[in-house]
């Protein structure tokens, strides 16, 4: 038994929406694949189908030649399939030990009795196969996110001891969250496993992918349009792969003429305690500025204080020249103040709804009559041009937000903010987490055109590259507090070494 | 974007036809309830029969109505039926002091009363069912207080109930009185910015609040209409007893989140809306209709109408839409 699984013939689709269609793919024992494509091109089907949470509608899995139906997470299971999810499946009250057994069955827990030392026990051994070593009895929710990734990665690992052949273990999208250090542990912890398991690698990331994978797969509308062994290509002819377009440079964001601008926001020592201290800057109308942290350093925390969601303790903010009162979202809403929240899902869409009806459920007022009486053929125009702005790729705007892929939920986002008339100040907070390279730069190219017709915006970056390229001028916070300070404009671009020594 | 259409098999099902039953079924088993009525007792459409109808059903459509608001929010408000029973009483209890303007007052007052709950409701981040269902309680140990648990008749001088046993060129001054309070809250829900806020808190509370939208004012407004039409429910039931008793509305809890589900409105919020509490409220009357006909004595009706919820549930809840089963 090698454990080679085939994917052949495989095709899936939701209602009118072709996720996958006829898909043939290899996932040979020990490799790690890496799995590029843009959002809404199949890949999220793809881990759904190798896990167990879809069936396809066509074609089939085989295991070392021989067809398998994967109906459930359990099936998945017991064919040695696991899945380090992106948003975490722990549950967050569980220690560490149950967590890792919650979907195995194991001796220390037999007849739903629960012996804890052994339990424990065998806990620890599944956290150092990964060179992890991390408290088994204590309840996840407790440990900070990259630590609950590594936990969940040994939960999925532990897999290996139910198969006698090297586990699959799918990545989705593991690096998001993490801070350069972290991705190096976990690409340590990836090496370790090489030529153990198959692990299949999901990342918008193309230098990640390049690095960590031995054969990379480019998925297009479900398709299956390049596959390569690592080695042989690079970053821009993946790019070009993946969006079907070559990557425009960066345009350089150097424009000194807004060194003189007048400031619209001006902070003084403001300080929300835990979450972040004295922090002091301002930023002129039309200028974009870059915030750069690791989870936790407050810079994701500053975004929300300013758009009132955190109680703040102590200091000031002026906006455009005036005092700012943060009490609450509705109160930055009337200022002029937008947020696109890093949580797209709980915070940033209206699940049920449609298109149109989560477009204007902030501005929609414009279009009232005495700022009351619905006015919908207003609503529905601004609603639609905006969406043909920001190319959102839809059935009709009257259909839920919902069957939109990521990057496009994240325009629609967007467009509710840009639908203001008077809008002045958008907080950026990870925008393009979860979107592929293409959908980020049509996103960016959105937020310059509007910064150059005087919004102002203060950008959470994800990565450094991405910080550099679309900021004016770029903030490092470490621990809740300000770290170091860049101005592209006076001199040279800063060094990604740089940053980073601000950062840890 | 290039897009395949393609025939669907079984899957297709609960993509093409589970959304139109959800949408026209509740006004096709109406339909069928009063088509079938008429077979077995052909007395039951007739023009006064209908009227009469109308008034009986008045009370349950105005708690329906009244009741799918804070359910659209995704909250519920199970104090109606103790409001509508304290309405009652204190039509009675406060006309020695408040005169013939009694019952407007009265209604005021559950305005009042409403939007406290709600704000008391958001404001500490409670859940609407166990708040409400405290309310409740307390509502119907205020109705027995009051009342001493006796019936009383109702006031001869009073205004609106008054006007309320009137008829207007042979409609019951309730059905008029009721239609209104359908196209007046109607119009707010599909036609202006409030309506427009119910539903995207509906939808996800949070994302509502950081988008701006007042989710604090707009439910506590959603439990003062609740509240509000159930004291106009009260009105209903005494303007036809008229007695007051401080256990009138009692059995009408069930009836009228049964009236709200069955018409198509989801309990989890953001899905509905009032011509589905319309039809939801005409459904659940026209049940007790059909139960007298088929012969259900009264004290087994509860059981067909908890079934009737089950099944409505089952029914209209787009389980896609839920996270989480609770």
């Amino acid at each position: 038994m090698t454990g080679t699984i085939t994917l052949r013939g495989i095709r899936k689709t939701y209602g009118p929406v072709t996720a996958l269609e006829t898909l043939d793919l290899e996932i040979r024992a020990g490799e790690v694949l890496g799995l590029i494509g843009q959002n809404g091109s199949g890949k999220s089907t793809l881990l759904r189908i190798l896990s167990g949470l879809a069936l396809p509608d066509r074609g089939e899995v085989l295991l070392d030649g021989r067809p398998i139906v994967l109906d459930s997470a359990a099936t998945a299971r017991r064919h040695g399939i696991g899945m380090v999810h992106q948003e975490q499946s722990l549950i967050p009250n569980l220690s560490v030990a149950e967590n890792i057994f919650l979907d195995k069955a194991h001796p220390a827990k037999r007849h739903g009795l629960c012996r804890w030392s052994s339990l424990n026990k065998a806990a620890r051994a599944q956290l150092n196969k990964l060179g992890v070593d991390l408290p088994t009895t204590v309840p996840v929710e407790t440990l900070r996110f990259s630590e609950r990734q590594q936990v969940e990665f040994a939960k999925v690992l532990a897999i290996e001891e139910l198969v006698d052949r090297p586990p699959v273990i799918l990545l989705d999208e593991p690096t998001s969250l993490l801070t350069p250090d972290e991705i190096r542990a976990l690409f340590f912890q990836i090496n370790r496993l090489r030529g153990r398991a198959s692990i299949v690698f999901v990342s918008h990331r193309l230098e990640e992918v390049l690095e960590i994978s031995d054969r990379v797969v480019v998925l297009t509308d479900g398709r299956k349009v390049a596959e390569r062994a690592s080695a042989s290509v690079d970053r821009e002819e993946l790019y070009e792969m993946m969006v079907g377009r070559q990557r425009a440079p960066a345009a350089t964001r150097l424009r000194p003429e807004t060194r003189h601008a007048p400031p619209l926001l001006q902070l003084e020592a403001l300080t929300s305690l835990p979450h972040f201290r004295n922090v002091t800057f301002q930023l002129g109308r039309g200028e974009i500025l870059g915030i750069v942290g690791v989870l936790g350093s407050g810079a994701e925390e500053l975004c929300r204080g300013l758009f009132g969601v955190l109680r703040i303790d102590a200091g000031r903010v002026r906006f455009g020249g005036e005092p700012l009162k943060l009490a609450a979202p509705r109160a930055a809403v009337q200022q002029g103040i937008g947020y696109l929240p890093a949580n797209r899902r709980a915070e940033g869409m209206l699940p049920g709804r449609s298109l149109t009806e989560n477009a204007v459920v902030t501005f929609g007022h414009q279009y009232d009559w005495k700022r009351c009486v619905r006015n919908k053929a207003r609503e529905d125009a601004a609603a639609l041009q905006w969406m043909r702005r920001l190319k959102v790729k839809m059935d009709k705007p009257s259909a839920p937000i919902a069957s939109l892929s990521g990057g496009n939920q994240q325009k629609i986002v967007l467009a509710k903010w840009l639908l203001a008339h008077d809008l002045r100040l958008l907080l950026l907070d990870h925008p393009s987490r979860g979107l592929d390279p293409g959908a980020r730069d049509e996103l960016f190219a959105v937020v310059r055109e509007q910064v150059e017709q005087g919004l102002s915006v203060i950008f959470v970056a994800d990565t450094i590259s991405e910080l550099i390229e679309l900021s004016d001028r770029i903030i490092v916070m470490r621990d809740g507090e300000v770290t170091a300070e860049f101005d592209p404009r006076s001199g040279a671009l800063p060094k990604e070494e740089q940053i980073v020594a601000a950062m840890v | 974007m290039t897009q395949t259409f393609e025939a669907r098999g079984v899957a297709g099902f609960a993509d093409t036809w589970l959304p139109l039953i959800r949408n026209a079924g509740p006004l096709l088993f109406l339909l069928f309830l009063v088509a079938g009525s008429a077979i077995i007792a052909p007395g039951v459409v007739q023009f006064d029969s209908l009227l009469s109808f109308l008034s009986d059903a008045a009370p349950v459509i105005a708690l329906v109505i009244g009741g799918t608001f804070p359910i659209l929010a995704g909250s519920i408000d199970l104090s109606v039926a103790g409001i509508a029973s304290v309405t009652g009483v204190l039509v009675v209890v406060l006309n020695p002091v408040l005169g013939p303007w009694t019952s407007v007052a009265v209604v005021l007052l559950a305005l009042l009363f409403g939007a406290m709950q709600g704000f008391v409701h958001t404001w500490l981040q409670l859940p609407s069912f166990i708040v409400t269902l405290a309310t409740l309680s307390i509502l119907s140990g205020v109705a027995l207080l009051l009342s001493n648990a006796t019936a009383e008749p109702i006031p001869s001088d009073d205004v609106l109930v008054g006007m309320l046993g009137n008829a207007l060129a042979g409609v019951p001054d309730t059905a008029v009185v009721l239609a209104v309070m359908v196209a007046l809250l109607g119009l707010l829900l599909r036609f202006t910015r409030i309506g427009r806020d119910i539903y995207a808190i509906g939808a996800g509370e949070r994302a509502a609040l950081m988008s701006g939208v007042h989710v604090l004012a707009i439910r506590t407004l959603l439990f003062a209409i609740s509240a509000g039409c159930a004291a106009m429910a009260g009105l209903f039931l005494v303007s036809v007893t008229s007695f007051s008793s401080p256990t009138l509305a009692g059995n009408l809890l069930l009836l009228s989140i049964v009236g709200v589900v069955v018409g198509g409105t989801a309990i989890s919020g953001g899905v509905g809306g009032l011509f589905a509490a319309v039809v939801g409220g005409l459904i659940t009357s026209w049940l007790r209709v059909v139960a007298v006909i088929v012969g259900v004595v009264p004290t087994a009706q509860n059981i067909i109408f908890g079934v009737a919820a089950l099944l409505a549930v089952a029914v209209t809840t787009d389980r896609k839409k839920l996270g989480v089963i609770k």
